[in-house]
């Protein structure tokens, strides 16, 4: 099978700090990429790299054949993104708020207003849709935004942090929602530094630290490698070094005076 | 400044109103359609983005509506007030007509003071306007060309732009149609909206400048001091210029014939008009008319065809960047206490230890690092500088020499003394505002007994950083040039100014530093509201006035108004928590 997104040797400079140093990616269609790693370690980058928001990168990012560069905006219109931060036109509706996303798709107005209708209701905020969404709890928005993400059906969704403010019904019905979109064969890249949702529910888990691939492979695959523990110490233990344990130490220690 | 002449981009007529005016502009602006799609824009996304932003600055409350809008329901009036306001300023270009002997000198003197000021309001409101973040979330990542936003984004200030163009250009059209004939104030309008055009492109440019320059994350920071500045000038040249123009001079002055002339854009359209309207086609006129029109229209071409995709791309760095490079700290580096050894001092000074003494640090390096608070305070130091040479330039009698005689130095000294609360007026008004204002939790969570301590520590921050520096100053200058006499009045003065400002803060103070979302044009009215509370010290000042020759009695006072300070500092130390408006949410 070809895969739907090719990186290869990706770098990535802002000024003199290098936040990618030669990543290399094969992700193929219908998988859940986990993608973790400590802060800074370049995920936000890699993101924006993929979306296409930045393009002054080193090396070859390739999306379901079109080279990255070249045909930016064709590769735009396949992916669906959920950024981190909750960022939203708030004193819009949430129905204004998506139709205008949907334009900028281009999709079809009516087609647009119908799915708007169904994906908001099956979130249950079919009673808010003409309401301004600054008053919308940080949940809401959050739902705003999936159903943004996902309005023009892309092959490839890449949420940052997507279960953020969202409480625990809505986070049973977004890893469902996971999985179902997954098994439809679309692409998910899931960025989070919630070890344990990671660990459900991708099929494969790219970890980098310094803008440096450091494991990739499946949570099976990783703990053969790294031991049968949890991601979480899988990561501790490959990302951290050993004063992580001796941290909570001398943070108990510090009272000692 | 100019948010407050204009009130800002939010006012808005109300709902069916200003969905006809914006209906209008959109469609307007969307008119030469087919010369967009030529350019690589996608027409269908232009309007989308468009109408959006249209729609969300329908939206964008402003103070006056959302303090009446509790008592009764939409308001149109500010609007109105806005409009009116910049029909003012328009009416005030119209000195220009008494400024030469021709309608080329009348006219370059309008084109730049029309020029100048729209580049003033556009400074201050493209932050707002061109630098939406979101964007960068929302926009960027949709299938839409770099061209369509530019463009978007250009046709979204023209339409804002206009809404303030429109009813200041008016009172120079119905002039010039007047004083002329209906043709000259049609070359006039035409002349107005290639000007407008220069304008954009000359803040356009200047930004594009700046984030070339600079890197973004200091972009904001670097607009915010221009717009300090800006503000500062504006507000000098329209209180000195005219007091320096003598008229006699004036009249008879014609700029036609100066060569250096021609590097200033106002006079192509002046002389453009010239041409134009008297059908006067002789070759300097046709030159002005050719880079009048000509000029204009490729900048902007350049602006969305060349500048328009670096400028994204730098733009959408603004935010994103900067935050992922900064959670990674310096590794290895120990840092010092960053605060100063005299703030210490002045702290230990002027504080009790404990919360009053943390609050006075805190809030003197948060006036010293908040944007917000600099945007807002700052501009009162060159208010205040310009306020103070202003007499030199008014009355020729007026200098070092009249300084120096004894009767009209208490006078000017004591006067400077109040007037120069003006800054720590401003500096206590906006202290208890931020765009931060959810980290007031600190205060809450903290076992704090009586908040008042905190409030004056904020108080007495204020007092140290923004007042205590003028008053020496002054003083210095009063002792050096009127002798030593005048201390116990200086003395007095500085006392009374405490008290003042410590029962203002007693008084309408109800909210912890740094603790309250501020409305995004709230500070509209704080440049006025300045200067009304002048009015307290300026009575003061008058009271004073009459009792400065006498010395015991001014020692009398100076104990009575220390005595009134230290009560007042102390009820302001036991303000309760139940009379503190900020709430912990």
């Amino acid at each position: 099978m070809e895969p739907i997104i090719t990186v290869k040797n990706l770098w990535k400079n802002y000024g003199s700090k290098q936040v990618l140093k030669g990543i290399d990616l094969s992700i193929y269609p219908g998988q859940v990429i986990g993608y973790i790693g400590p802060n800074g370690a370049g995920k936000s980058t890699t993101v924006k790299i993929l979306c296409g928001l930045i393009s002054d990168y080193e090396g070859y990012v390739s999306i379901k054949g079109m080279d990255l560069k070249k045909d930016t905006l064709a590769v735009k219109s396949i992916i669906g993104y959920v950024p981190e931060l909750a960022e939203l036109y708030d004193v819009l509706t949430p129905m204004e708020f998506l139709t205008f996303m949907a334009e900028l798709y281009n999709l079809d107005t009516v087609i647009a207003e119908e799915r708007i209708i169904k994906m908001m209701t099956a979130f249950g905020l079919e009673n808010n849709i003409h309401q301004r969404m600054d008053t919308f709890s940080k949940g809401m928005r959050q739902k705003v935004l999936i159903t943004s993400g996902l309005l023009h059906n892309p092959d490839i969704i890449i949420l940052d942090e997507p279960l953020s403010g969202l409480d625990a019904n809505s986070v049973i019905i977004i890893k469902e929602l996971i999985s179902r979109l997954a098994r439809d064969g679309k692409t998910i890249f899931y960025c989070s530094h919630m070890m344990d949702v990671v660990e459900k529910v991708s099929d494969r888990i790219v970890l980098i630290d310094n803008g440096v691939v450091i494991a990739n492979g499946s949570f099976e695959e990783l703990q053969q490698q790294q031991g049968n523990q949890s991601l979480e110490k899988i990561f501790a233990g490959l990302t951290g070094n050993d004063s992580m344990n001796n941290a909570a130490d001398a943070l108990r220690s510090a009272f000692e005076n | 400044m100019f948010k407050s002449l204009f009130g800002s981009k939010e006012n808005r007529p109300s709902k069916p109103r200003r969905n006809i005016i914006n209906r209008f502009f959109l469609n307007a602006v969307l008119l030469p359609s087919s010369l967009y799609k030529r350019m690589g824009v996608n027409v269908s996304h232009l309007k989308s983005i468009l109408h959006t932003k249209l729609l969300m600055d329908d939206r964008r409350p402003n103070t006056i509506q959302q303090t009446r809008a509790k008592k009764d329901g939409n308001i149109t009036g500010a609007t109105l007030g806005t409009m009116l306001i910049s029909a003012l300023m328009g009416a005030f270009f119209l000195v220009s007509f008494f400024a030469g002997k021709d309608y080329v000198t009348h006219l370059t003197i309008y084109f730049s003071m029309y020029i100048f000021l729209l580049a003033s309001s556009l400074i201050s409101d493209f932050t707002s306007v061109l630098i939406d973040i979101r964007d960068n979330y929302i926009i960027l990542p949709k299938p839409v060309t770099d061209r369509t936003v530019v463009t978007a984004r250009l046709l979204h200030i023209i339409i804002h732009v206009s809404k303030i163009v429109l009813p200041m250009s008016l009172p120079g059209i119905i002039y010039m149609a007047f004083k002329t004939n209906p043709w000259g104030s049609i070359v006039f309008m035409i002349m107005l909206i290639f000007s407008s055009l220069l304008t954009i492109f000359i803040i356009n440019a200047l930004y594009i400048f700046i984030l070339r320059v600079t890197t973004p994350q200091k972009f904001q920071s670097i607009i915010s001091y221009f717009q300090i500045f800006f503000a500062v000038f504006l507000y000098g040249s329209y209180q000195i210029v005219p007091r320096m123009i003598d008229r006699a001079n004036l009249e008879g002055y014609s700029i036609t014939g100066n060569k250096w002339a021609w590097s200033a854009p106002p006079y192509w359209f002046a002389t453009a008009w010239q041409g134009l309207s008297k059908f006067d086609f002789e070759a300097a006129n046709i030159a002005a008319i050719a880079l009048s029109i000509v000029f204009p229209l490729a900048s902007i071409y350049v602006v969305i065809k060349y500048f328009a995709p670096s400028f994204n791309q730098k733009l959408s760095l603004i935010n994103s960047s900067n935050a992922e490079q900064e959670s990674v700290p310096v590794k290895g580096k120990r840092m010092g206490s960053t605060t100063p050894a005299y703030v210490k001092m002045m702290a230990e000074w002027f504080s009790k230890k404990g919360a009053e003494r943390m609050a006075f640090l805190f809030c003197w390096k948060m006036t010293s690092r908040s944007k917000d608070f600099k945007l807002k305070v700052y501009p009162a130091i060159g208010y205040m500088i310009v306020i103070l040479v202003l007499p030199f330039f008014t009355k020729r009698n007026f200098n070092l020499d009249r300084i120096k005689d004894a009767d009209a130095a208490p006078f000017i000294f004591i006067g400077f003394i109040y007037f120069s609360s003006f800054l720590v007026m401003q500096a206590i008004a906006q202290m208890s505002y931020s765009e931060k204002f959810k980290a007031a939790w600190i205060y809450f969570i903290t076992p704090v007994k009586a908040p008042g301590q905190i409030i004056s520590g904020a108080l007495k921050a204020a007092m140290a950083k923004f007042y205590i520096p003028i008053v020496i100053l002054v003083s210095t200058a009063a002792i050096i040039l009127a002798g030593p006499e005048l201390l116990p009045n200086l003395l007095l003065g500085l006392f009374n100014e405490v008290l003042i400002c410590s029962l203002i803060t007693y008084i309408t103070v109800k909210e912890l530093p740094f603790s309250m979302q501020q409305s995004n044009n709230a500070k509209s009215g704080s440049f006025i509201k300045g200067l009304f509370m002048l009015i307290i010290p300026a009575m003061v000042a008058l009271l004073h006035f009459l009792i400065y020759k006498f010395t015991p009695v001014v020692y009398i006072f100076i104990v009575l108004s220390a005595v009134a300070t230290w009560l007042t500092l102390g009820s302001i130390n036991n303000i309760g928590w139940n009379k503190i408006l900020s709430k912990a949410d």
